[in-house]
């Protein structure tokens, strides 16, 4: 019965791996919900900011704002790659690398120099792996962030873009499209692209002036759209992590019954093996 | 009756109908009846009254929109007083 007890111990731990998938499973399905509620409450601010700024941008505004600039030719950009500090979320952080991968490469062949910086301990993890310098790593993001970590993160690059020392700024993390749905994306941040729509300025009496209320809002603009990214690609982590679990669970019960279906069948065969050897034993003692 | 709505990145903060609005604009006080023009400004440092007593919040910079009765206040940093 050497098999049968072997086949006990990796069903017993089988049933305790599926254990702790199906909770991470349930955590992350919970997270993953105000996650979603967080993205959703981020989007009137998103909204409202766009809209102004549409309603108040001009082309001919372009040169007088830095944060506009749009440079001839990008002789330095910023590559910030949001990852998780967690795995066991399937294929989330290695999308993200490799996604951030395709855009260094990219950059990098039109002569670019790239700078990276790496937020959350995967994609660190990585890129200190294959030997790729970070301009810098941070992992005191949580998986709730705020409109403060957007704003340490990006406000540094801001103001060198201002000074002229990039001429760009990347920002790589998961868009939030639905539960099914979440891509990994570059978004250029900086310079600013006007949001489109609502064109010509509806007649506001503009306080102090509309350059003085753009030089207000741009950079919150910026922010607000790198706190975007921050909270899709919290959202998206958690609904991959949900995903993994779920497949992990489900293999582990298939799994599972397949291998107490071997089990019983080891069981009864050695029962009929029993059996036959008492029934020959009786009947050559009977002989 | 004007529509109000502060609105912070992280969520919006209050949603409701108020008869007047008082906000610190970067120059002073700015008082907002129904009727407004439409108009922006940029916001200072202060408090933000939502009708009598209705809201109260602290402020710090961003700024306020008014068209066809509908205000919103839009900031980065705004806490209930």
């Amino acid at each position: 019965m050497a098999k049968g007890r072997e086949l006990k111990g990796r069903i017993k731990s089988v049933e305790n791996t599926r254990k702790i998938t199906r909770t991470m499973e349930m955590v992350a399905t919970s997270k993953m919900k105000r996650a979603q509620d967080r993205v959703v409450a981020a989007r009137p601010y998103a909204r409202a900011l766009a809209d102004v700024i549409a309603s108040l941008y001009a082309p001919e505004l372009a040169e007088r704002f830095p944060l506009l600039r749009q440079p001839a030719q990008e002789a330095r950009a910023a590559v910030v790659l949001l990852t998780s500090n967690r795995g066991l979320a399937g294929a989330f952080n290695a999308n993200l690398i490799k996604e951030a991968r395709a855009l260094l490469a990219r950059l990098e062949a039109a002569g670019t120099a790239v700078e990276l910086h790496v937020v959350g301990k995967k994609g660190a993890g990585y890129f200190r792996y294959v030997g790729r310098a970070m301009q810098t790593e941070r992992a005191d993001i949580t998986d709730r962030p705020t409109a403060a970590d957007a704003a340490s993160l990006v406000d540094g690059l801001m103001t060198r873009f201002v000074d002229g020392a990039l001429d760009a700024v990347y920002v790589v993390g998961s868009r939030f499209n639905s539960v099914l749905s979440t891509p990994p994306t570059a978004e250029r941040v900086l310079p600013v692209q006007p949001p489109a729509g609502a064109a010509g300025t509806k007649d506001y009496l503009l306080f102090p002036s509309a350059e003085a209320i753009l030089t207000e809002l741009l950079p919150s603009y910026v922010r607000n759209a790198v706190y975007r990214a921050l909270v899709e690609t919290a959202a998206a982590e958690q609904a991959a992590r949900r995903t993994a679990m779920k497949s992990a669970t489900d293999n582990a019960g298939e799994m599972l019954t397949l291998l107490r279906r071997t089990y019983n069948r080891a069981r009864q065969a050695q029962i009929t093996q029993e059996i036959a050897e008492i029934v020959g034993g009786a009947s050559a003692l009977q002989g | 009756m004007l529509k109000v709505s502060v609105i912070s990145p992280e969520a919006t903060l209050f949603e409701g109908e108020a008869p007047s609005v008082t906000a610190p604009a970067f120059d002073g006080e700015v008082g907002i009846l129904p009727q407004h023009a439409p108009m922006v400004t940029v916001l200072g440092t202060g408090e933000l009254r939502i009708g009598e007593g209705t809201a109260r919040f602290q402020v710090e910079g961003g700024f306020l929109q008014v068209v066809d009765d509908v205000v919103r206040v839009v900031t980065e940093k705004a806490s209930r007083a």
